[in-house]
């Protein structure tokens, strides 16, 4: 890889499946040694991307390089240098921990002396070293995950795509699995994760939101919230919930109302006047608001603004 | 490169040799193939079931009847008794044929007038009708010369000829010599041809099915993101079948052997290497079908549709000289016809390269252009 | 038993079939790729015998005989000969079936009336083809002499000698004694067995691989129900299939019908049922695809093929072969169509087939229900 190139850099790709447009002129850089959260509701294109940067599809137009490789000419050279896990298990299930291991190596073209020094590693990094002689089809999900991670990674790949890693996986094997991330980046991986968890998306260096083929925000976590800046966001903990939503909807100037946990997430263009505002509205409703109070911005809150006014800018 | 396709092989095995049922799958079903081609294939026709109407109940009719007996390939069944149970046997399909002689029969052969038996034959399976129908005529049509020799010789001791005048009949006697198969058993026909089917029918359906099966449960995804080169894969995925193809061809062919005790006139080595040149053409095509295929279930269906034609036009039980014209020059395209021809000729005739090289060739070209195409086909992407 | 639920699982299941284009293609494509073989390409029926004639006497006499061979429809004479070495060769190479030798004192023999030979040289590995040659052969020369004799008879001033005993021989359901009308109607079982053993067979290893049994398992869906659910599904396929069938074998290969249509839609429903059934017992069995296919080909293909009498004749079978015969449906479902096509025969014939197929497809959809449930628990 030269040494200063960006791990994965994306011109104006485009991926059409007759005439349905999965991925619409998306520009993208991500550094080297970087976490890379791809974040968007399924459907958005996050997964087709990521297989075009993998050489599994072929962009229809635009182009892209992977570690300095285009993945339109050179797509076998990227394959030494990527690793890959997909959102489908897709391990053998009736092979064992070790013998799915000892295929991957062998695929890989790891050589032979470093083998059983990375099988250990895998082994002890997915904490299956008890069961690497069991038959993968009886791991557990966050097992299996791992696992995953871990057949991809046996050739030490400066680049990982991982395409939602986490599906169906319970929040502690998701936890473990993100700290798996970490380690990996500290020790200079670069990781291209998609997802649709949006705590997941706060663990990402920088993110790139995804929606309908296009790429519609871009940024740490930090600047995407900041992005809210303008928007002012309350919490609400209301006596009537669906009231409650009934009658802020009346009241112009008020956007993007939401249920959030047990209360609402209101947006308001203006915080002086919209506060006692929506007291007195609601309490005229005859509801009781026992908490009103301005709060930051959560990564769903972004999301579910800027979906919003992409849809607007749409319609 | 070879350790990659070591890999890939090493694996294959692994998967298909865990489960002890997958195992059994591999090897028993050509047996029971074998088992129940070798005794159910069979065009021979040796006791035709006759039934006998005897509407003269004479010394002569008995004559004819014990010549059908003593042909040894009839067996009598029933005698009915009149026109409404001769119906019902051939519904019934209780004879093969019902063979009525006539009131009268001595008293027309004694008065020397010409005389007939009445053949009804059941023509619902038109083989065994015609072979039966060419039984009975001979047997009849001896029984006849036999009465006309009679009654010459009565005629010349009536006449007490007084000139030694030797009094002959002018006669043709047929003397066939039948070559390769002299007691013309269909069974040494056919149970060579079954060991085509077997191991086309494996290796083509295993692999196809292999390769789909990726897909469907998504691993393929994963392979096709490694370093490994699309032929790797692809003969990693072939090689394990195509040695599964000929152990089963040996297992098949020593248990034909035993079991059938089919001649086998001419070289093992080269049936072995025309086994290797045919499993070209029958990985090939299995590659082709995996990659035109989504599902299993589609592969099967493909399979099945590529397979039946193939086999069915190979002249395995049909032979090709029947078929139209057109249909022959259509049976030139299908390799298992050319494999079909090369077991046959060195089981039964102990046929040696100098007759059998047309065939070699044309099944190598095949092998070649499908392996071709179908790497052609074969990539290592999703769209 | 619950209708709606019932109603449900085969409106799903029919939607699998109807959305996998490619396989409904192919499933029905199967029959028609079948018949239009057996109808046209496929046939047992032997003429024009490749011939050779090696005639060592060369006299008007042995010109006479070639002659007889020359004029009859199933030999086709490719060209004289002068040498054994030519005759093998041919034979080895499969250019021809037949070498007739007619030996250098032929026509001396046969003036001076003494038994004259003809030699046949037979390739007998294909046992079937060469029997029938044989036959014909044998036809051929025995017309030949017997015409001789009278001819002999006539010049010494006697009558004309007549053949004291005439075979005639007349053939009863398929006089013209073509292979297509006994084998069309049997291609309908066999193709039934196909879409049993290929498309049913499938159908729960299937969901068990794509995980989508658990689904089903966690509602309150009854194991009889899913059964018959995903029969009658293919209950549908397997008509078309039937349909297809008579239409082209009627109308295109105008193969006879005698018999009572209900009769055999009844007895079709009857097996197609049956068959069926065992389909999803595999299925129910197997835990891949790959192996319930196996077992399907195996267990309902292979003998339905083979051990029903379709083409090969049960009667010459080994007893034991001949038993195993008795389990076969198809066995009987053959039987019945033979009967109904060309015979038209009805229940007063065949009312014992009709009654095993019921008992075999009763017994077999118990089974496939009970394994089932037995699998669920």
């Amino acid at each position: 890889m030269p040494p200063d190139s960006n791990a994965v850099e994306i011109r104006d790709l485009v991926k059409t499946f007759g005439t349905f447009v999965a991925v619409d002129h998306v520009n993208l850089e991500v550094r080297r040694g970087e976490i890379f959260g791809f974040l968007g509701p399924n459907g958005a294109g996050k997964s087709t991307t990521i297989r075009m940067l993998c050489g599994l599809l072929k962009p229809t137009s635009g182009s892209a390089t992977v570690g300095g490789l285009d993945i339109a000419t050179q797509s076998e050279a990227v394959k030494h240098n990527i690793g890959y896990m997909s959102q489908r298990f897709s391990l053998y299930d009736d092979l064992s921990v070790e013998e799915n291991i000892d295929f991957f190596s062998g695929i890989y073209n790891v050589p032979r002396a470093r083998r059983a020094e990375r099988k250990d590693y895998v082994l002890r990094m997915a904490g299956i070293e008890e069961r690497r002689s069991s038959l993968t089809a009886l791991l557990s999900g966050g097992w299996k995950q791992r696992l995953a991670l871990g057949c991809a990674i046996l050739h030490e790949p400066p680049i990982l795509f991982l395409d939602e890693p986490t599906s169906g996986v319970d929040p502690i094997a998701r936890r473990t699995f993100w700290d798996l991330i970490y380690q990996l980046s500290a020790s200079g991986h670069t990781v291209f994760v998609s997802t649709h968890y949006m705590d997941e998306a706060e663990y990402c260096h920088r993110l790139a939101l995804m929606y309908r083929g296009k790429v519609i925000a871009l940024g740490t976590p930090a600047e995407l919230k900041n992005s809210l800046a303008s928007h002012n966001l309350f919490h609400l903990e209301v006596s009537d919930l669906l009231g409650a939503m009934n009658t802020l909807e009346k009241i112009p100037g008020l956007s993007e109302i939401a249920v959030f946990g047990g209360g609402l997430h209101v947006t308001a263009a203006d915080a002086t006047r919209a506060v006692p505002e929506m007291r007195s509205t609601l309490e005229r409703a005859g509801i009781s608001v026992p908490i009103l109070e301005p709060i930051q911005p959560s990564m769903e809150d972004v999301f579910v603004a800027m979906i919003e006014d992409e849809e607007r800018k749409i319609a | 490169m070879r350790e990659r396709l070591l890999c890939i092989i090493r694996k294959e095995f692994r998967q298909a040799l865990r489960e002890p049922r997958m195992r059994s799958m591999l090897f028993i079903p050509p047996l029971v193939q074998l088992f129940v081609f070798g005794f159910a294939v069979n065009l021979d026709v040796d006791h035709a079931t006759l039934a006998w109407m005897d509407g003269d109940r004479s010394y002569q009719s008995r004559e004819l009847l014990a010549a059908f007996q003593g042909s040894g390939r009839f067996e009598v069944v029933a005698e009915p008794a009149n026109d409404r149970e001769v119906q019902q046997l051939l519904d019934a399909s209780r004879a093969d044929l019902v063979v009525r002689v006539l009131p009268g029969f001595e008293r027309d052969l004694a008065r020397g007038r010409s005389t007939s038996v009445q053949v009804l034959i059941n023509g619902t399976n038109s083989n065994t009708a015609s072979i039966v129908s060419s039984y009975a005529s001979s047997i009849i049509t001896d029984f006849a010369s036999q009465v006309m020799q009679e009654r010459n010789r009565e005629l010349l001791s009536a006449r007490q000829v007084a000139a030694p005048v030797s009094f002959h009949v002018p006669q043709l006697k047929l003397q066939s010599r039948v070559w390769f198969n002299p007691d013309l058993l269909s069974r040494n026909y056919f149970v060579p041809g079954i060991v085509v089917n077997i191991i086309m029918l494996i290796t083509l359906m295993l692999t196809a099915m292999a390769i789909v099966r990726e897909k469907e449960i998504g691993t393929m995804e994963q392979l096709m993101v490694t370093p490994i080169r699309p032929i790797e894969l692809m003969l990693g995925k072939t090689l394990p079948f195509a040695l599964v193809g000929l152990v089963d061809t040996v297992l098949v062919i020593i248990a034909a052997l035993l079991l059938f005790h089919v001649p086998f006139r001419g070289s093992v080595l080269l049936l072995f290497f025309c086994a290797v040149l045919f499993l070209m053409t029958s990985l090939g095509a299995g590659i082709f079908i995996s990659t035109i295929s989504q599902t299993q279930q589609q592969a099967m269906m493909t399979t099945f549709l590529f397979f039946q034609p193939c086999f069915l036009l190979s002249g395995f039980a049909f032979p090709v000289r029947n078929m139209p014209d057109s249909v022959q020059y259509l049976t030139y395209l299908d390799p298992v016809r050319y494999f079909m021809e090369i077991v046959r000729g060195v089981f039964l005739k102990g046929s040696g390269v100098s007759v059998l090289w047309p065939q070699m060739l044309a099944l190598a070209i095949f092998g070649v252009v499908i392996l071709t195409l179908s790497s052609l086909r074969f990539r290592k992407r999703l769209d | 038993m619950s209708v709606r639920r019932l109603m449900a699982v085969t409106k799903k299941e029919l939607l699998h079939i109807v959305r996998d284009v490619r396989s409904l293609a192919l499933a029905l494509a199967l029959p028609l790729v079948m018949l239009l073989l057996f109808g046209y390409a496929l046939t047992l029926d032997v003429d024009r015998i490749p011939t050779y004639v090696y005639d060592q006497d060369h006299t008007p006499e042995s010109r006479e005989l070639i002659d007889q061979f020359r004029g009859s429809r199933y030999f086709q004479l490719r060209e004289a000969i002068n040498n054994y070495k030519t005759a093998e060769r041919g034979i080895d190479k499969s250019a021809i079936l037949l070498s007739i030798v007619v030996p250098r004192y032929y026509s001396r023999h046969l003036l001076s009336g003494d038994e004259a030979d003809v030699q046949l040289l037979v390739d007998g590995s294909d046992s079937n083809t060469a029997s029938i040659a044989l036959g014909y052969a044998d036809a051929v020369i025995e017309s030949y002499s017997a015409q001789l004799r009278s001819n002999a008879q006539v010049r010494r001033g006697g009558q004309p000698m007549r053949v004291p005993v005439d075979p005639r021989i007349r053939v009863w359901y398929n006089s013209d004694l073509k292979s297509k009308n006994f084998i069309v109607p049997g291609l309908i079982a066999v193709t039934m067995m196909i879409i049993a053993s290929m498309l049913s067979s499938l159908t729960i290893a299937r969901e068990w691989e794509n995980g989508t049994m658990e689904q089903l398992l966690s509602t309150p869906v009854r194991p009889g129900e899913l059964v018959l659910g995903k029969l009658l599904a293919y209950f549908a396929l397997g008509l078309a299939d039937m349909a297809i069938s008579i239409i082209v074998g009627v109308f295109i290969f105008q193969v006879p019908f005698r018999g009572n249509a209900g009769f055999l839609l009844f007895t079709s429903c009857l097996f197609l049922f049956g068959a069926l059934s065992w389909g999803i017992f595999l299925s129910a069995t197997a835990r891949t695809q790959l192996m319930a296919f196996q077992m399907g080909m195996l267990s309902s293909f292979l003998p339905g093929y083979l051990l029903s009498g379709f083409i090969y004749s049960i009667h010459n079978m080994p007893r034991i072969i001949q038993i195993v015969s008795y389990i076969v449906p198809a066995r009987y479902f053959v039987t019945i169509l033979n009967g109904v096509f060309l015979k038209g025969v009805g229940y007063r014939i065949l009312w014992l087939e009709v009654l095993m197929l019921a008992i075999y497809a009763g017994l077999v959809f118990w089974g496939a229900s009970r394994k089932m449930r037995l699998k669920v628990a």
